[in-house]
């Protein structure tokens, strides 16, 4: 039987009293090698389709896509950046100049190119698909692990499309994602349709009362009457202001670029409002037909979407700085897999899963510019190889969590990473 | 032209009744041995053999061929057939996009209205299931048309290689479609836009080729023949042998209108409307004959299931039967299960009459001790495989001990070792061993405890008398809801209450039991319980196949369930159609058929092996061999450990005390099919049976195998029931049975009745128990049944209901992404256009694409999602999420599926009610009657008219006032993967988004200010928590 005071306010705050329950570590769990952070949020941005790491923050010597045969190598020149021997490439300008709260970790690999969905599922969650585990998303662990920093709003936000791999798993519906899909649309579900204003809102929640009123305190009726009370809550003007982005400076908006720049504004203005985990998708795939799936053709036009990513990228890093939050957010760029040196026939590339780069800012890690090492075509690691599990550690360490802990899958204890050992140089 | 409503009807009366014929082909080399044995003697196990080899019988290159014809048209042979003849050819088609040379064989035919078709009936292979056409394969269809004389505009629609021709002459054709479906990345702008045809005309839906031809016709009878190419060379599987939409439409000389080509003459105009009636007549018609083939195909294994029923049968005569206990006075009894019910209650309540309580000083085994004992301890401490020989989940295991001794002192604590134990500070010997101590609260409880005797009464006595009979229209509504997954309609509500014979409650149990939304109310339990988990796009995240259709299928002829988990074994069929081999496949699963053995041996016997797939159970019975035993039957060969399921030997020590883990199987180690569950079923019954999976389908299935059928009656008594009488459903280990006789009789009711869930259904539903009144204060289930509680719906009865209770049309895109069959059907398949919950799937292709989201479908999966539906089921569940978040209420209230089903459109059937309605009040009472299968309290009644009192009277707008909607003339943009890199097709998936968050226009006809108003009652009703609960 369900403790009803929980119960009514299981999507908002069940998770934060979770979080204290599970606090303590396993009697086995070795807590005290983890090095932990002190970051509260995360703003997790999304380059779905593999991000050419070759072509954004591990440059190589230039190729050539158009010679007979094509020479493998980067497609844009490199450029120096804030650290000394950290390059990236020419379309990260802004990026470069702020690259020392960055940190390019250069030597994220996994065993999964053939196909997206596979790629992502595994970057999200950690784990490979075994059929007798659904395995939670990163969001859904840390908002499962803090629940939200202000009860008011949801820990876990996704602005992109809901799929599986952004899914709660074994943790159930509870820690999902509140999802919008662009900035323009709002948050589904509390979001009213626009023919239903304040007053008519209120005539129908007037009219909804005597059904709500036909069932007794406590019982389990009452419960939904309560969280009705919670979609109301969100739904009014207190939540719903994150979204108004229009009270932002136009200075400002226009700093953080087009759609992708404003869903970063968006990210942080729910990371001030309270929020814990916000996924930001940047894949609109206007720019260059693909978006980061630069085969072929998508090769022609993947600087505008670099350059989109670096101008929102960079503002953000700046804004959180400006507002002091940087420290207490960390930022973290992932994609599926990266692309090889080679390019196909069509003059783009294909996947490559065996090397390539994701990007941590701020979070008040300990930041180099570039962690680990590639070959020459950065086919293989060269130095610092880390393995998905190692890099969700680090996230987890980052946010306070103990990336050993074991979480429960109905009674079955299933650790937060699959043996993830953060990236100790990051901590200070 | 003025629309011809009448036409279809006219059609359908041509069209006598279908008769089934074969082409005497029949299976004469494969019949059935007759034979007068009892297989299922219980006495001699040793001698007892099945029966048939069920491989003889459904022999995998054993096709049948059938052909279906008009019963009328082999007889009025001398005239012209006034219908087209339609005919599938499978072989004589070369290795190229080239027409044969030789006209190809038919392998089956039907009939149409028209020249037009856009779906190819499934083909049915061996028992019934869904199998596979070759790709390509060639449609023909002929037929006499007679047009008046003239120069015409004919209109050739089609997705792939066509050719029209009239006296043999070719008319118009379409081409090969190009090859490289595969990554959308060489768009193919011909589909990108339809042609238009003029305002009111029908736009194709998309990825056809279109085609406009003239025709000079001389106005007498002429042979019509179009053959086309369906499916083609793509890939391994090549591509799915399924239709665009495929016409032959007319525009007679002089005037601009397009109809469809008839061979009678008819006039179908080709419209959009007119389309949905032709369309839904055909689909019928196919339906009915698909019906028609598959009950032909099963009655051909009827023989041998029958005679394994009687074996049945005679098994049970051997033995014991369960008696029922003798009536009780007072209590109702006319039904067996009341009266073990009325049993169980009695010799409960006398229990508690004597030592209960209300004071909360006395710890209540119930209240307090046993959520804790489950919350911390049982995990480990119970069933046949408990730490240390301790079980704290029976009184008696309790008393007993274990390794260590008796656990518990009653009226001492301080000499109990359960209290020794939980408050040690000693790490080698604190339980529990991992996580956090228990609290001092929670010590102190357990020591009172004990101290006060440890009291643990069998079953709590939730309540002291069984709720009255519910009354007639909560009654209708809950059985609705229980049988055909939504709610009554008005009429069916009001003629149920005004109905006076005493019997009316047995009498809608037996219409439901026999109503075909049956199979859509069952399918949710069973895509839980089988992880049926296909996805649309590039399968990688451990997809199944689509065997949803072979499971509606199975459900809609009442497929008994041995026969069903038969064929789920057997997993013929073919996986992309939805047959039962989609079971088998398990993308990028690392042991695919150890993964399918936990899904079985959990759903059939109770017995959750999940742990077994990495390392022995650490609390359970179940181990690592045992289910790559099991899989191996499953797999139908050798199955080998695979690495990346173990845990390393330094996890397993990393603790220090003793591992709870052990790994008995190495990676590596192969493993052979056996049957690892002789408790259950003695392995001789399956002795002359070959073929693992035949062997394995029998010793689950076999009435000998007493699980099973208590396993599977007891999934139907929760389904009613709210509870299993033993639970969890899937792990009988680590559950007792509440009415353990009652258990048995139902197992052996449940093979008595031919292993039909049906004859189960009938005798739950016409219980007492199952009629009683709910007690809303309930929380949970009452294990004696004296009352229902409030019951949460599954978000599939709470979608459906919601749809059918508003009768809005629900207007919503194929499941498909690849709607021009371009791709592999290895990497895309077609889930058909949903018109019930349980047809979606899960929409994500983690592509973030908006030319590749289906923002209608996401209306719908918002609403499931958010209420424990999973799109994607990467493993089985025998219970859903349940509890209340604050997303389940955000979705009904602002959502897009609620705007769709509030607004008081054209096409809404309330906004006629709304017109029609005499006063506020009685419009109240129907939209109450409606929603909520009730009429409204004297409050609600009251604060709802008053609402739309307000403009009542001028609500309607009259005719002549109101501007006719106009909806514009706009080519609509076609997006699938063949386009979807084009940024227009973002654009436009975009502009869908924006139509489908606006919904549709509200209706001219009602003033705008109190349709608002009626909207807003209507809103509130679909609010209502009501809604989410069943009555």
């Amino acid at each position: 039987m369900t403790d009803p005071q929980l119960n009514r306010r299981d999507f908002l705050t069940l998770t934060a009293a979770t979080a204290a329950a599970s606090a303590v570590p396993w009697a086995h769990a070795d807590s005290a090698h983890v090095p932990l952070g002190k970051a509260e949020h995360c703003i997790f941005v999304w380059l779905g389709g593999g991000m050419a790491q070759i072509d954004t923050f591990d440059p190589k010597p230039l190729g050539d896509a158009t010679s007979k045969p094509s020479r493998p190598g980067s497609y844009y020149k490199s450029i120096e950046t804030a650290v000394p021997g950290v390059r990236v490439t020419e379309h990260l300008a802004r990026t470069a100049r702020v690259m020392d709260r960055v940190t390019a970790v250069r030597t994220v690999n996994h065993r999964v190119i053939d196909e997206h969905a596979f790629a992502t599922n595994l970057v999200h969650t950690g784990r490979m698909i075994s059929g007798n585990v659904v395995y939670p998303s990163i969001g859904s662990i840390i908002a499962h692990q803090r629940g939200a920093a202000n009860p008011s709003v949801p820990a876990y936000m996704l602005i992109g499309y809901p799929n599986v791999s952004r899914g709660p798993g074994f943790l159930g519906a509870k820690s999902g994602f509140v999802y919008l899909t662009d900035t323009t649309s709002g948050p589904a579900g509390f979001t009213r349709p626009e023919d239903v204003p304040p007053d008519r809102a209120a005539a129908r929640s007037r009219l909804l009362e005597p059904l709500q009123n036909r069932f007794p305190e406590g019982s389990s009726p009452a419960d939904y009457r309560a969280a009705q009370a919670d979609a109301l809550r969100l739904a009014g003007p207190e939540f719903m202001r994150n979204f108004r982005l229009e009270e932002e400076s136009s200075t400002l908006r226009q700093r953080y670029g087009g759609e992708f720049g404003q869903r970063c504004l968006l990210a942080r203005r729910l990371v001030q409002s309270g929020a814990r985990f916000i996924e930001v998708s940047h894949n609109l795939n206007f720019i260059n037909g693909t978006g980061w799936d630069s085969h072929n053709t998508g090769q022609l036009h993947l600087h505008g979407l670099i350059q989109e990513l670096d101008t929102a990228l960079s503002a953000l890093i700046e804004d959180l700085e400006h507002q002091r939050m940087l420290d207490k957010t960390l930022i973290v760029v992932a994609t599926e897999f990266g692309r090889p040196a080679a390019f196909d026939s069509g003059g783009g590339r294909g996947h490559q899963g065996t090397s390539f780069s994701l990007v941590l800012a701020g979070g008040g890690l300990k930041h180099q510019g570039a962690y680990g090492a590639t070959d020459d075509n950065c086919k293989l690691p060269v130095e610092n190889p880390v393995s998905i599990p190692d890099f969700h550690a680090t996230i987890h360490a980052a946010l306070g969590i103990n990336p050993r802990m074991e979480l429960l899958d109905g009674s079955r204890p299933v650790p937060i990473t699959d043996g993830g050992v953060p990236i100790t140089k990051l901590f200070g | 032209m003025p629309l011809r409503t009448d036409c279809i009807c006219r059609i359908s009366e041509i069209h006598p009744a279908l008769r089934l014929q074969s082409n005497g082909r029949n299976c004469d080399n494969h019949s059935l041995p007759q034979g007068s044995r009892d297989p299922f003697r219980r006495s001699s196990p040793k001698n007892s053999r099945l029966a048939v080899d069920p491989t003889r019988m459904t022999h995998p290159g054993f096709q049948l061929l059938l052909i279906l014809t008009l019963a009328a048209s082999s007889a009025i042979a001398s005239e012209p057939a006034r219908t087209v003849h339609v005919e599938i050819c499978e072989q004589g088609l070369d290795d190229k996009d080239e027409w044969p040379k030789i006209t190809p064989q038919p392998v089956e035919s039907f009939t149409l209205p028209a020249v037009a078709l856009d779906e190819l009936p499934p083909k049915y292979v061996d028992d019934g299931i869904r199998g596979a056409r070759p790709s390509p394969s060639l449609l023909r269809m002929t037929a006499t048309v007679t047009v008046p004389e003239g120069k015409h505009r004919l209109l050739l629609r089609s997705r792939s290689a066509a050719r029209l021709t009239l006296d043999d002459q070719l008319i118009v054709e379409t081409p090969f479609p190009p090859k490289n479906g595969g990554d959308g990345s060489q768009p193919d702008s011909e589909h990108l836009e339809a042609l238009d045809l003029g305002v009111g005309y029908r736009f194709a839906p998309g990825g056809e080729y279109e085609r406009i031809a003239d025709w000079q016709s001389h106005g007498t009878a002429t042979p019509l023949k179009l053959e086309l190419f369906v499916g083609g060379r793509e890939g391994a599987k090549g591509r799915r042998v399924e239709l665009g939409e495929t016409v032959v439409a007319i525009s007679l000389a002089g005037t601009t209108d397009w109809h469809l080509l008839t061979a009678d003459g008819s006039m179908i105009p080709y419209t959009d409307a007119a389309w949905k009636r032709y369309k839904s007549h055909v689909s019928r018609m196919l339906t009915e004959r698909s019906t028609a083939i598959r009950k032909e195909l099963r009655a051909r294994h009827d023989s041998y299931w029958n005679q394994r029923h009687d074996a049945a049968i005679n098994w049970l005569k051997t033995t014991r039967e369960e008696p029922i206990p003798a009536p009780i006075a007072s209590l109702e009894s006319s039904n067996p299960i009341d009266r073990f019910l009325a049993a169980k209650f009695v010799a409960v309540r006398s229990e508690y009459s004597k030592d209960r309580t209300d004071d909360l000083a006395i710890v209540d085994y119930f209240r307090d001790i046993k959520p804790l004992l489950e919350s911390r301890c049982t995990e480990c401490h119970s069933g046949p495989g408990a730490k240390a020989g301790l079980r704290l989940d029976s009184r008696s295991a309790l008393h007993k001990g274990g390794d260590s001794g008796p656990a518990v002192v009653s009226g001492d604590a301080a000499n109990s070792e359960l209290i020794q134990r939980i408050s040690s500070t000693d790490d080698e010997t604190v339980m529990p061993p991992k996580g956090t101590r228990l609290t001092k609260d929670e010590t102190a409880l357990l020591s009172r405890w004990i101290q006060q005797g440890a009291v643990w009464p069998e079953l709590p006595l939730v309540r002291s008398e069984f709720t009255a009979p519910c009354d007639d229209l909560t009654f209708l509504r809950r059985v609705m809801l229980d049988t055909v997954g939504m709610p009554p309609t008005a009429d069916e509500a009001r003629t149920f209450a005004a109905d006076p014979s005493p019997d009316k409650h047995a009498l809608w149990i037996d219409r439901l039991l026999d109503d075909p939304r049956w199979a859509d109310h069952w399918m949710p339990l069973w895509q839980d319980l089988l992880a049926e988990n296909p996805n649309i796009l590039n399968p990688t995240l451990n997809n199944t196949g689509p065997f949803r259709w072979w499971l509606y299928e199975s459900l809609l002829d009442d497929l008994p369930v041995d026969r069903m988990v038969t064929q789920l074994i057997q997993q013929r069929g073919d996986a992309a159609a939805g047959g039962p081999a989609g079971f088998g496949l398990a993308s990028q699963n690392d042991s695919p058929f150890a993964a399918k053995g936990t899904i079985l041996s959990a759903a059939f016997l109770g017995v959750e092996m999940k742990c077994a797939r990495c390392h022995d159970s650490p609390t359970g019975s179940a181990k690592q061999e045992q289910l790559f035993q099991f899989g191996a039957m499953l797999a139908a060969a050798s199955l080998v450990v695979p690495k990346t399921s173990s845990v390393d030997a330094d996890k397993l020590h990393a603790g220090g005390r003793q591992a709870l883990i052990q790994v008995t199987l190495k990676p590596g180690s192969k493993v052979e099919g056996d049957w690892p569950f002789p408790q259950f079923a003695d392995v001789e019954l399956a002795h002359d049976l070959e073929q693992p999976r035949d062997r394995l389908a029998a010793l689950l299935t076999v009435p000998q195998n007493e699980r099973f059928a208590q396993v599977v009656a007891n999934r139907v008594w929760a389904r009613f029931m709210g509870r299993g009488i033993v639970e969890p459903l899937d792990n009988w280990e680590k559950g007792t049975p509440t009415h353990p006789e009652l258990l048995r009789w139902l197992g052996r009711e449940f093979v008595r009745g031919g292993y039909q869930i049906k004859p189960l259904a009938r005798l739950i539903l016409n219980s007492a128990a199952y009629q009683r009144a709910v007690d809303v204060n309930l929380r949970t289930v009452d294990p004696l049944y004296a009352a229902p509680e409030p019951r949460r719906l599954l978000a599939e009865q709470v979608v459906d209901s919601l749809i059918a209770a508003t009768g809005k049309p629900l207007r919503v895109e194929p499941l498909c992404l690849d709607l021009n069959g371009r791709r592999d059907t290895a990497n895309s398949i077609h889930l058909g256009t949903p018109h019930r919950a349980w047809m979606l799937a899960s929409l994500s292709n983690e592509r973030d694409r908006p030319s590749l989201s289906l923002p209608r479908l996401q209306a719908l999966t918002d609403v499931l999602e958010a209420l424990g539906w999973r799109g994607a089921r990467q493993d089985p569940t025998s219970t859903r999420d349940t509890a209340p978040n604050a997303l389940q209420p955000a979705i009904l209230a602002n959502g897009v599926l609620t705007g769709w089903l509030t607004r008081l459109s054209s096409d809404h059937p309330l906004t006629q009610l709304a017109i029609d309605a005499r006063t506020p009040e009685s419009l109240v009472e129907d939209l109450f009657l409606r929603l909520l299968t009730r009429p409204p309290t004297s409050e609600e009644r009251q604060r709802y008219t008053v609402y739309l009192t307000a403009g009542f009277q001028s609500r309607v707008m009259e005719p002549g006032t109101v501007q006719p909607t106009t909806t514009a003339h706009v080519v609509p943009k076609f997006v699938t993967w063949t386009n979807h890199l084009l940024p227009e097709s973002n654009t436009a998936k975009q502009q869908v988004a924006l139509e489908a968050q606006r919904g549709d226009p509200p209706s001219p006809r009602l003033g705008p200010a109190w349709r608002q108003r009626c909207e807003d009652v209507i809103w509130a009703l679909i609010n209502s928590p009501e809604m989410l609960y069943r009555p």
